[in-house]
C-alpha cells in the first residue's frame, strides 16, 4: 500500500509540480487550480504508464480526485 | 523515456542567459504527450536551453505548416499521419469506406501531398524542417484481406513516397528515417484508438516517445565528424601483417573475414563523401606500403592519408595525423581492435571518439558501421567536401615548397599563381557558408554560432551582406574557404561574423578580404564584432598585426589597414548576384 501511495504521489507531483505534498491526498478537480482537461489526460496517461493499467472509456469520467484514482488502482491490482 | 521521466526532465532549471529554442510542432492531431516528449528529449540533448514548443491547430496539418512565419520558430517539426492526407484514413471520420470511395481517397491524398509539398518548400526557406511521415497503420478499409496489400493501398503509399523523395531533396528538409522508428517501435504497439477517440491523440506513449527521440536528433542536427583514423591489423583486414605477410591478410568470405571488406567498403563510402581517412598502425612501414598496394583492396589506397606505420605509441601517430589534417581531436573518430590502444589514444585525446573494432562479431561490426554513419552523416555533400583531401595534400606540398625554396615568403606567394573569388550574392540556402560559420574555431571572429532561422533572419535584413570567398592556386583548389556576414552603414562596414578554414592560412587571404570590403563598400572604417575565444588564436594574431591591441568591438580604419597590409599577389574576381 505504501508503494502505491508513493508511486501515485509521484504521478501527481510530475503533473502538478506546485502541489504541496500534504495537499496531494485530498487533491481533486475542484481543489487543484491546474486540473483542467489537458492535465487530466496527462495525469491519467502517467498513471496508466506507471501502474501498467488500461483505464476503460467508461471509467475515465469518474477519476477526478486522488482518492478516486487510488481506489481505481487498488481495485484493478495496479498497486501490487 | 516514459512520460513521468519526461515531465521530470522539464522541471529542471534552465540558464536564463541562453535563448530558448522555439520548435514549431505541426501536426493534425492533439500534440499532447508528443509535445511533452519532444521538449524533454530536446532538453536532454541541449540542457542549457529552455525549449519552447509552439503547437498549431487541431485537424489542419497543412495550414499549421503554412502559418509558421519567419521569426515564429527556430525549427519546424511536422508530423504527418494518414488522416491528415484524407480524414477517411483515420478513425475519427465517418466519411465512408465504400469500394466506390477509394478512387476519391486516392485523388484526395494526391492533392494533400501536393499542398504539403508546397508548404514544406516555403517553410524550409525560412527555417529547417524535420518531417515525420505517417507512422500508423492504414485502417481496414480496402477490399482485400489485411494480409494482402491492395492496389489502392500501394498507390497511396506510392504517392506518399514520391512526395517524401521530392521534399528530401530540399537542403533544409530532414525526413525522419522510418527504418529507425521501426527498430524502436513495433507497428502493432503504435496506435492507441481509445486515446484517439477520447483525446484526439493517436499514439501509445512508447511510440510517441520514440518519434520524439528521433525528431529531437534531427532537430539538434549535430555537426558531423570530419576524419577517421583506423588501425590495419584485425580491423581494416583480418590477420596480423607481421605474422601472416602481405598475401596472408584477408577480407573475403572464403576465409571468414568478409566483414573487414565491408568495413573497407564503408570507409570508401565515407571518403567519397569528403571524410578524411588515415591509418595508424604498429607495423613495418615497407610491408604496410606493399599490403595497401594490393589490387584487391576494396578501399583505394590513395584515399588513406596520411599513413602512420611504425612502432611508436598510437597516440603519437594520431597527434601527427591531426597536425597534417589541421583539425581538432573532437572532430575525429579513432577505430582499433585492441582495447589497450583505444584506451591509450582516448587518454591522450579525451575529446576524440575512440571505438573498438569488434573483430569476429559480424553483428557488432554492422552496428559499428551504423554508429559511424551517425557520427559522419550529413544531409548534403558540398563541392568542398569532394576536394578536401586533395587540398590537404596540396597544403602539405605548399608547406614543403615554402621550407625548401630559397626565396622569400613573398617570392613563394608571388609564384603560387593564386586566384580569389569574392561572391557577394546573398544566398540564404548556402549550406556550405552556414556550415563554415558554425564549425570553424581557429579563424573565427567571435565564436558565435547561428541557428538556421537566425541565419535566414540575418540575411533577410536589406542592409546585411554575405561574402563568400573561393580560393585556388597552382597547388590546387581549396574551394569556398571563408565567409563574412555584416551590415553596411553610412561610412563603415560592420562585420558580425568572419570565419576562414584553417586550410587557407598563410596565404594572405584574410588581408585580401579586408581590402575587398573597403573597396566594395567604399568604407572608411571596418568595425569587427571581435571577441577572444579559447580557440581563435590565429585570428587574434592576424588582427594584432594589423590593428594593435585588441578591443571589442575592434575598429580598423581603411588608411591604417592599407598602411600595414603586406603585398598581395592574388588575382581577384568579384561576383555579385551570381
Amino acid at each position: 500500500m505504501h508503494d502505491l501511495d508513493s508511486r501515485l504521489n509521484r504521478c501527481f507531483n510530475s503533473v502538478f509540480p506546485d502541489l504541496a505534498a500534504e495537499q496531494v491526498p485530498t487533491a481533486s478537480v475542484e481543489s487543484v487550480r491546474g486540473w483542467d482537461s489537458l492535465a487530466a489526460v496527462t495525469l491519467l496517461a502517467v498513471v496508466q504508464e506507471e501502474f501498467g493499467l488500461e483505464i476503460g472509456l467508461t471509467d475515465l469520467s469518474g477519476l477526478v480526485s486522488y482518492k478516486a484514482i487510488h481506489n481505481y488502482i487498488r481495485s484493478h491490482n495496479g498497486g501490487s | 523515456m516514459n512520460l513521468i521521466e519526461a515531465l521530470e526532465v522539464l522541471k529542471q532549471p534552465v540558464s536564463p542567459h541562453r535563448p530558448a529554442i522555439r520548435v514549431g510542432l505541426a501536426c493534425g492531431f492533439t500534440p499532447l504527450h508528443l509535445e511533452t516528449f519532444l521538449a524533454a528529449q530536446l532538453r536532454q540533448r541541449m540542457p542549457a536551453h529552455a525549449i519552447e514548443i509552439v503547437p498549431g491547430l487541431f485537424g489542419d496539418l497543412a495550414g499549421n505548416i503554412e502559418r509558421f512565419q519567419t521569426g515564429q520558430c527556430d525549427v519546424l517539426a511536422a508530423v504527418v499521419e494518414w488522416q491528415d492526407l484524407d480524414p477517411r484514413l483515420g478513425a475519427r471520420s465517418l466519411g465512408g469506406w465504400r469500394r466506390e470511395d477509394l478512387p476519391d481517397i486516392e485523388k484526395s491524398v494526391e492533392l494533400s501531398v501536393s499542398r504539403l509539398e508546397r508548404a514544406l518548400r516555403t517553410s524550409s526557406s525560412r527555417f529547417p524542417v524535420c518531417l515525420c511521415l505517417p507512422t500508423l497503420p492504414l485502417p481496414p478499409l480496402f477490399t482485400t484481406t489485411t494480409g494482402q496489400a491492395s492496389a489502392q493501398e500501394l498507390q497511396l503509399r506510392n504517392s506518399l513516397a514520391a512526395f517524401a523523395a521530392n521534399v528530401a531533396k530540399e537542403p533544409s528538409v530532414r525526413v525522419l528515417n522510418s527504418q529507425q522508428l521501426d527498430e524502436r517501435s513495433g507497428m502493432a504497439k503504435r496506435f492507441n484508438l481509445q486515446s484517439e477517440l477520447t483525446a484526439g491523440f493517436p499514439y501509445h506513449l512508447p511510440h510517441a516517445s520514440a518519434i520524439a527521440e528521433l525528431l529531437a536528433a534531427l532537430i539538434q542536427n549535430p555537426a558531423p565528424k570530419k576524419g577517421l583514423i583506423t588501425d590495419l591489423d584485425d580491423t581494416l583486414w583480418s590477420g596480423l601483417l607481421g605474422e601472416v605477410g602481405v598475401e596472408g591478410v584477408s577480407w573475403d568470405l572464403d576465409r571468414h573475414s568478409h566483414m573487414h571488406g565491408v568495413y573497407q567498403q564503408f570507409l570508401g563510402s565515407l571518403a567519397s563523401a569528403g571524410v578524411l581517412v588515415a591509418v595508424a598502425t604498429k607495423n613495418d612501414a615497407a610491408q604496410v606500403e606493399q599490403a595497401l598496394g594490393r589490387k584487391d583492396l576494396i578501399l583505394a589506397k590513395e584515399k588513406l592519408f596520411p599513413v602512420e606505420a611504425h612502432w611508436s605509441a598510437k597516440s603519437e601517430s594520431v597527434g601527427r595525423i591531426l597536425e597534417t589534417w589541421n583539425i581538432g581531436a573532437d572532430a575525429v573518430v579513432f577505430v582499433d581492435d585492441t582495447p589497450m590502444e583505444v584506451a591509450e589514444v582516448k587518454a591522450a585525446f579525451p575529446e576524440m571518439e575512440c571505438l573498438g573494432f569488434p573483430r569476429n562479431d559480424p553483428g557488432a561490426i554492422w552496428n559499428l558501421l551504423k554508429q559511424l554513419r551517425d557520427l559522419f552523416g550529413k544531409s548534403a555533400i558540398s563541392p568542398e567536401d569532394l576536394i578536401r583531401l586533395e587540398s590537404i595534400r596540396s597544403a602539405g606540398a605548399m608547406r614543403e615548397a615554402v621550407n625548401h625554396d630559397r626565396g622569400t615568403f613573398d617570392d613563394f606567394l608571388r609564384s603560387a599563381n593564386a586566384e580569389i573569388e569574392f561572391n557577394f550574392a546573398k544566398q540564404p540556402r548556402d549550406s556550405r557558408a552556414f556550415e563554415l560559420v558554425n564549425k570553424t574555431n581557429q579563424f573565427n571572429l567571435n565564436g558565435k554560432r547561428l541557428t538556421e532561422a537566425a541565419w535566414h533572419d540575418y540575411l533577410s535584413n536589406p542592409s546585411s551582406f554575405l561574402l563568400t570567398v573561393n580560393y585556388e592556386d597552382k597547388y590546387g583548389p581549396l574551394g569556398r574557404i571563408a565567409v563574412l556576414l555584416g551590415r553596411i552603414e553610412e561610412k563603415s562596414v560592420s562585420v558580425d561574423s568572419w570565419v576562414m578554414s584553417c586550410r587557407a592560412f598563410s596565404r594572405r587571404i584574410e588581408h585580401q578580404c579586408l581590402k575587398q570590403l573597403c573597396e566594395r563598400f567604399d568604407a572608411a572604417e571596418i568595425v569587427l564584432d571581435y571577441q577572444a575565444t579559447p580557440r581563435n588564436g590565429p585570428l587574434q594574431e592576424f588582427l594584432s598585426a594589423i590593428a594593435g591591441p585588441l578591443t571589442t568591438p575592434l575598429r580598423i580604419s581603411r588608411n591604417d589597414f592599407l598602411g600595414k597590409c603586406p603585398a598581395l599577389y592574388q588575382r581577384v574576381k568579384e561576383l555579385v548576384n551570381a
